[in-house]
């Protein structure tokens, strides 16, 4: 070695410096980390959400005028019976689809760490196919099961003698055919999280608890669901949240009139309700006074669902 | 399910970023070098034949064609640009759609500097009043017309004991009474449906076959008082509640398969909903044919090509429209097509007289169209028209469906319409 390359002896800095300005670094250097995400958020997720309480307030012709109305869309939007259709609609389709979904996912979690399953990792992998599917395709292909005439579904009912059910023009008939699509894509993902959680469970408290006589029921019930808890929070939480921004499958699922999903809006959710007055009929204002009851609505309703959901606590005693 | 969860974050920022852009629209300096543009147009009208013709006949005019989607697509992408800044430099704009548009004229290029004026007298003159702003500015040229027609099924009205040659078909209805009265033969006869439904086959086709609709001729909204909306609204309930519909909203997938499956024995068929029959059911080539519409005349649909004022290649783009769009232009994309002209010299011109469809048992689908037009009183269409016709679609559909009361569906379209359009 001819030269030396170690620079904090080529600085006659006193050492007292030297560790302020590291900790100085050291300080900032985790914001400077994190920096990116929520300079990220702030362009595409906080700008936007602030500038559409702020479009709320005029009647906004986005080729036209812009005229100050004040809280008028609010008032509107009470008064609108759409609108509280579409709340209905999206509550009940989101507790169709949910409820069964996170239910289902639970037992199926439970089956697939079973120790002595066979081919573990494909049953496992399986549960993902319908999450990867394209939405759209899953809707198209589900709406023609549900068909009126054609579908696969009344042909099975009218195989025993059912009479065609118009799954479409009816309201619950509507709802569930949705709500099996949602069903359908997010349960393997859905199982796939509890099982994650399940396979941190120490093995040795299963068989503790064989040994010490309980069946299937009571290790699901006292051991499975207990060290669930914090991810059976997460997947509410988050599953209302998605649950009450349906949009693609009733978009999609009538070809007549996707706006509305159906001739007496029997479908339409709260986010079909807002892209139908934003850019279908192009009233931007009332379109982002519908987003911000929506932002509220969805706060609301997660906060209520943590609150109940971090009842389930690991029983003592 | 972080997927989910940006959903409505998109959602914000798409509203956010349109709107942001807003009302600016336009300040681009034309530049291009007239060889090439930018065209958007609608999926499944074969737009890209026209423009591969137009290419081959003028060497060196590059096209850049973007089918966005459906007529209401396109014009909510168009609104979209509009608001944003960056604008095709052309654009097909269907009928229903272009009333929002041309209250806004300062969004578009007045063509009446291109010579749009001089050639205005070329198009039936009811049409172009509608691309006409009310300053006088002309923001779109026509490119065709609907007609009106009804679709039958002759194998299928042989079997019913009705009659199957077209004059004598058309003489079974010469009013929409008439048409229900047959409808209700051939169900009898058949034990199946006679018409696909009710909303679009009968109220969609009456509503449109008087000289006043939803507005009055100085642009007031009229829908609640205009006697041949209530006409034809009744009508439709009746039809509805007559048996004698498949219950199959139009262009939906059912509707689709029925129509080759002859599940129903007549549509009622604008010219463009021919190529519609063609492409669903091409296994029922020759089975069909095409008889005048009870009431004799009316139009529907028709679209409009516009020049938005940000437009890079104005020059070029209306070079396209000026050599397309020309009256022979017109009759030339018919014959291919079957797209009605808009400029009623060509309505006598033997090549579009001529013109027999194979697909329609050699029906003259030229002469039956353009004689649909003459008869034809026109009326003012206005920027919530499409809304307005929508209301009442579904309440109609709704009573069809067994969903709705029928003596409560016109008060409640009314109402819905209220609602949607704020009077």
């Amino acid at each position: 070695m001819t030269t030396t390359v170690s620079p904090p002896q080529a600085r006659p800095e006193s050492e007292s410096e030297t560790q302020v300005r590291q900790n100085w670094s050291e300080r900032l250097a985790p914001y400077a980390y994190i920096a990116p995400f929520f300079l990220i958020f702030a362009i595409f997720g906080l700008v936007p959400l602030l500038f559409t309480f702020y479009v709320a307030l005029f009647d906004w012709n986005p080729i036209g005028e812009h005229v100050f109305v004040g809280f008028d869309n609010f008032n509107r939007l009470l008064g609108d019976t759409r609108f509280w259709n579409a709340a209905w609609n999206t509550i009940s389709i989101w507790l169709l689809s949910t409820v069964p979904q996170l239910l289902v996912a639970l037992v199926l979690a439970h089956l697939l760490n079973h120790a002595r399953l066979r081919l573990a990792l494909f049953w496992r992998m399986s549960m993902l196919v319908p999450y990867i599917t394209s939405v759209a395709a899953t809707t198209i292909v589900f709406a023609q099961m549900f068909d009126r005439d054609y579908g696969l579904l009344n042909w099975l009912l009218g195989l025993v003698g059912v009479e065609p059910i118009n799954f479409l023009q009816s309201g619950w008939g509507s709802h569930a055919m949705i709500a099996v699509m949602v069903a359908w894509r997010w349960f393997g993902y859905t199982t796939l999280l509890y099982l994650a959680s399940l396979q941190a469970v120490p093995r040795t408290i299963y068989e503790a608890a064989a040994v010490d006589g309980a069946g299937a029921w009571k290790q699901f019930r006292h051991i499975s669901i207990p060290s669930l808890r914090p991810v059976i929070v997460f997947t509410i939480v988050t599953s209302t949240i998605g649950g009450l921004q349906i949009f693609t499958e009733p978009l999609l699922v009538t070809t007549t009139s996707p706006l509305t999903c159906g001739s007496a809006r029997q479908c339409q959710t709260l986010t079909l309700f807002l892209y139908e007055q934003g850019f279908g009929q192009f009233q931007f204002g009332y379109g982002s006074a519908i987003g911000v009851a929506l932002f509220v609505l969805i706060i609301a309703i997660a906060s209520l669902n943590y609150v109940l959901s971090t009842r389930i606590r690991p029983e003592r005693g | 399910m972080k997927l989910r969860r940006t959903t409505p974050v998109v959602l914000a920022a798409a509203l956010a970023l349109t709107a942001a852009c807003g009302g600016g629209g336009g300040s681009a300096q034309p530049s291009g070098d007239g060889k090439s543009f930018e065209f958007w147009s609608f999926s499944g009208i074969n737009q890209k034949k026209t423009v591969e013709d137009f290419q081959k006949a003028n060497p060196g005019v590059q096209v850049k064609l973007t089918e966005v989607g459906g007529s209401t697509e396109t014009a909510q992408a168009l609104t979209t640009a509009l608001a944003g800044g960056k604008v095709p430099d052309l654009v097909l704009i269907q009928g229903d759609d272009l009333p929002k548009f041309v209250q806004q004229p300062q969004n578009f290029q007045d063509l009446r500097q291109y010579g749009a004026d001089k050639i205005k007298s070329d198009y039936l003159d009811w049409v172009i009043s509608q691309s006409t702003a009310r300053s006088g500015e002309i923001i779109g040229i026509p490119t065709d017309v609907g007609g009106m027609a009804v679709a039958y099924r002759t194998d299928l009205f042989k079997q019913a004991g009705l009659p199957t040659d077209r004059d004598e078909v058309s003489k079974l209805w010469p009013t929409w009474d008439a048409f229900i009265e047959t409808g209700k033969k051939y169900t009898a006869a058949t034990g199946k449906a006679f018409v696909d439904n009710a909303a679009t086959s009968v109220f969609y086709q009456a509503v449109n076959q008087g000289p006043q609709k939803y507005y009055d001729p100085s642009g007031n909204v009229v829908y609640a008082t205009s006697p041949q909306v209530k006409t034809a609204f009744d009508l439709a309930i009746k039809t509805a509640q007559s048996g004698i519909t498949a219950r199959l909203s139009s262009f939906e997938d059912g509707w689709s398969a029925a129509m080759s499956k002859g599940d129903y024995a007549v549509i009622s068929a604008p010219s463009w909903l021919l190529e519609q029959i063609r492409n669903n059911a091409p296994d029922t080539k020759g089975k069909w044919d095409v008889a005048k519409i009870p009431g004799g005349a009316g139009n529907w649909g028709g679209s409009y090509l516009a020049i938005p004022k940000g437009a890079a290649n104005p020059k070029a783009a209306w070079d396209y429209i000026s050599k397309t769009q020309s009256p022979q232009g017109q009759l030339d994309h018919f014959v291919d097509s079957g797209a009605l002209p808009t400029t009623p010299s060509a309505y006598q011109d033997p090549k579009l007289l001529g013109r027999k469809d194979p697909f329609f048992s050699d029906a003259p689908t030229g002469k039956i169209y353009t004689e649909s037009l003459l008869g034809l009183k026109p009326f003012l269409i206005g920027p919530d028209s499409a809304a307005i016709g929508q209301e009442f679609l579904n309440a109609i559909t709704n009573v069809e469906q067994g969903k709705g009361d029928p003596a409560k569906a016109w008060d409640t379209a009314l109402a819905n319409i209220k609602t949607s359009i704020g009077k």
